[in-house]
C-alpha cells in the first residue's frame, strides 16, 4: 500500500524528474554534434538539464558554433567513481537521458514542470564515461577509492547541501546535532519525538553522497548504522515524506529539496556546538544558501567532476573537459554564449565555489574560511537574491579595494 | 571575545512534556528569530570553526531547547548501539 502511494505521488510530485521515453534511438546514432557522456549523482539533474539544454546550441564568445549534447544517466557517487577510476562501462542498451535542442523542441523550459523532461537514448555499445561526478569528498566513499595514477583527473565543482526535509504540516521547524545523531543513530530507541518510527525514516543507499554526508556529519558511522529505510533515489525519498505521517522524515539534497518547496519544508539544523539553528538559506523562503556560504549551515560537500587524461596530462576529450570546467569555474579559452552561475549554477540550489566564504578538507570536517581567487558573490547573490554591492561599469568604476566584474564590485 | 550570554538572554523558557506518542520526551517548540537583532553572543571576526559557526548574522535564527534522554551526563552523545 505504502509503495503505492509512493508511485502515485512520484507520478504527480515530480513529473520533471521523469523522462520522456517514446524515442529511444541509439545514442551514437546522433553525430550532428559532439556528444559528453556523463555518469552524475541525481542531485545533479537539474543541473545538467540546464546546461544540457543550453549547450546543444552553444556558441563561443566569438560567435563561433560550439555545441555539445550531454547525454547522462544517474547513479550514487560512488558507483560513479568506480565508473571512472576502475573504470566500469555502462552496458550497451542502458538508458540515457538528454536534452532537446531549440530547433528540436522549442517550448522546452526547464521552469515548466509541465514541459521539461528530459528525453532518452539507450547506448549500442558499452562505454566507460567522459565524465563522472561525485557529490561529496571522494574519500568518504566506503572504502576510500583509490585514484588510478595519471589516467583521471577530479576537481572540486559547486557546494551541494544536504537538509533533512519533514512535510510542510509537521510541526518541527529545526532539529539538533544530538537529535538527528539519536533519530538516525538509535532509531526508535533515541526517543527523539516525533520521530519514533522507524518506517518514516526515509534514506538513501550506502552509495550516495546524501547519506554519507549526513553521515560522516553526524558522526554516524560506519554509515551502515544510518537507520532509515533506503530508497532508490531522490525523488523517491521526497515523494515518501511527501506522503508520509506527521513524524516522516527524509535526507535530501538541497537542490532536489528546492524543487519540492510547495510540498514539503527542510529543517533548520543546529550543528554541534552551534548555539541556534539554520535554515541552508537566510530564511525558509529564501533561496541565497547564504549559510552554506558563510559556515551557519554546516552540511554540505563539495561536488567533484572528474574525466579521463592521457598519462602525460592532458584530457582524453577536450568537450569533456570544457563542460567540466564549465561547471567547476576552470579556465576556457572562449566564454559560451550563456552565463553559468545565472542560467546554470544559481537556480538550481549550487553555490559555486568562487561564492564561498568557507572550505572544508574532508567529509564532515570543521570549517575554515576561504577567500576565492576570484569572488563571484555579488554575481551570484544577484542572481538568486539581491546584492548590496555596487554596481559599475566603464564608466562607474569600484571603490578602491574591490575589483569590476560582471557588473559589480567584487571584494577580490 | 562575547561571552555565550546566549543562554541568559534569550527571552524563551522551554519545558519539557511528554509527548502522545509513549515515552519519547517532546521538547517545547523551536522559537524563531527572524533576523536583525543582535545575539550577544555572536562572533562579529571568526576566525575558528566554533566562531564561524556562531558567527553575527542576519539570518534567521532558529533557538530550540533539546534535551534527548540519552545524552550522557556531560552532555555528550553516547556510542552507536
Amino acid at each position: 500500500m505504502k509503495r503505492l502511494s509512493i508511485l502515485i505521488a512520484l507520478a504527480i510530485a515530480v513529473p520533471v524528474a521523469v523522462p520522456r521515453v517514446a524515442e529511444a534511438a541509439n545514442c551514437e546514432s546522433f553525430t550532428d554534434v559532439p556528444i559528453v557522456y556523463l555518469q552524475v549523482g541525481d542531485t545533479q539533474t537539474n543541473l545538467l538539464k540546464r546546461l544540457g539544454r543550453k549547450l546543444r546550441d552553444n556558441k563561443d564568445s566569438d560567435g563561433t558554433p560550439h555545441p555539445i549534447r550531454l547525454v547522462f544517466i544517474t547513479n550514487p557517487s560512488c558507483t560513479n567513481i568506480n565508473a571512472i577510476y576502475t573504470p566500469v562501462p555502462l552496458i550497451a542498451t542502458t538508458t540515457m537521458q538528454y536534452l532537446p535542442s531549440l530547433t528540436e523542441d522549442p517550448a522546452w523550459n526547464a521552469d515548466d514542470p509541465l514541459h521539461s523532461a528530459t528525453l532518452t537514448c539507450t547506448l549500442g555499445a558499452a562505454r566507460v564515461p567522459d565524465v563522472a561526478n561525485s557529490a561529496l569528498f571522494n574519500s568518504a566513499c566506503p572504502p576510500p577509492p583509490t585514484p588510478p595514477v595519471g589516467a583521471v583527473r577530479a576537481v572540486q565543482g559547486p557546494t551541494q547541501a544536504y537538509v533533512l526535509a519533514v512535510p510542510t504540516a509537521a510541526e518541527p521547524i529545526a532539529i539538533t546535532f544530538e537529535e538527528a545523531y539519536f533519530v538516525f543513530g538509535f532509531g526508535m530507541a533515541g526517543m527523539i519525538a516525533p520521530w519514533t518510527d522507524e518506517a518514516q525514516l526515509f534514506i538513501r543507499k550506502l552509495t550516495t553522497s546524501t547519506l554519507l554526508a549526513w553521515a560522516a556529519n553526524l558522526g554516524i558511522t560506519p554509515a551502515s548504522k544510518f537507520k532509515g529505510l533506503q530508497e532508490a533515489g531522490s525523488p523517491d525519498v521526497a515523494a515518501a515524506v511527501i506522503n508520509g505521517t506527521a513524524a516522516s522524515i527524509g535526507i535530501l539534497g538541497a537542490e532536489v529539496y528546492d524543487g519540492n518547496r510547495t510540498t514539503m519544508k527542510a529543517l533548520a539544523y543546529r550543528a554541534k556546538g552551534q548555539y541556534a539553528a539554520y535554515y541552508p538559506d537566510s530564511s525558509s523562503s529564501s533561496r541565497d544558501k547564504k549559510n552554506v556560504r558563510d559556515g551557519h549551515y554546516t552540511v554540505w560537500s563539495p561536488t567533484v567532476w572528474m574525466d579521463l587524461e592521457n598519462p602525460v596530462g592532458t584530457p582524453v576529450s577536450l568537450d569533456a573537459r570544457y563542460v567540466i570546467n564549465l561547471i567547476t569555474g576552470g579556465t576556457l579559452d572562449k566564454d559560451p554564449n550563456f552565463d553559468m552561475i545565472k542560467d546554470a549554477i544559481g537556480p538550481v540550489g549550487l553555490v559555486p565555489t568562487c561564492a564561498m566564504q568557507v572550505n572544508r578538507d574532508h567529509e564532515g570536517g570543521e570549517l575554515s574560511l576561504f577567500t576565492p581567487g576570484t569572488s563571484c558573490t555579488c554575481k551570484y547573490e544577484s542572481v538568486v537574491a539581491t546584492t548590496a554591492c555596487a554596481t559599475c561599469d566603464a564608466t562607474h568604476a569600484c571603490a578602491t579595494g574591490t575589483t569590476c566584474r560582471a557588473g559589480f564590485c567584487e571584494d577580490h | 571575545m562575547k561571552l555565550h550570554a546566549f543562554f541568559i538572554t534569550v527571552p524563551l523558557v522551554f519545558a519539557a512534556a511528554c509527548g502522545d506518542d509513549g515515552n519519547a520526551p517532546k521538547d517545547a517548540p523551536a522559537a524563531i528569530d527572524a533576523g536583525g537583532t543582535a545575539d550577544a553572543s555572536c562572533f562579529t571576526n571568526p576566525k575558528t570553526y566554533n566562531e564561524i559557526i556562531n558567527a553575527c548574522t542576519d539570518a534567521v535564527k532558529v533557538y530550540k531547547d533539546s534535551h534527548p534522554s540519552l545524552l550522557n551526563p556531560d552532555g555528550t552523545v553516547p556510542a552507536l548501539p
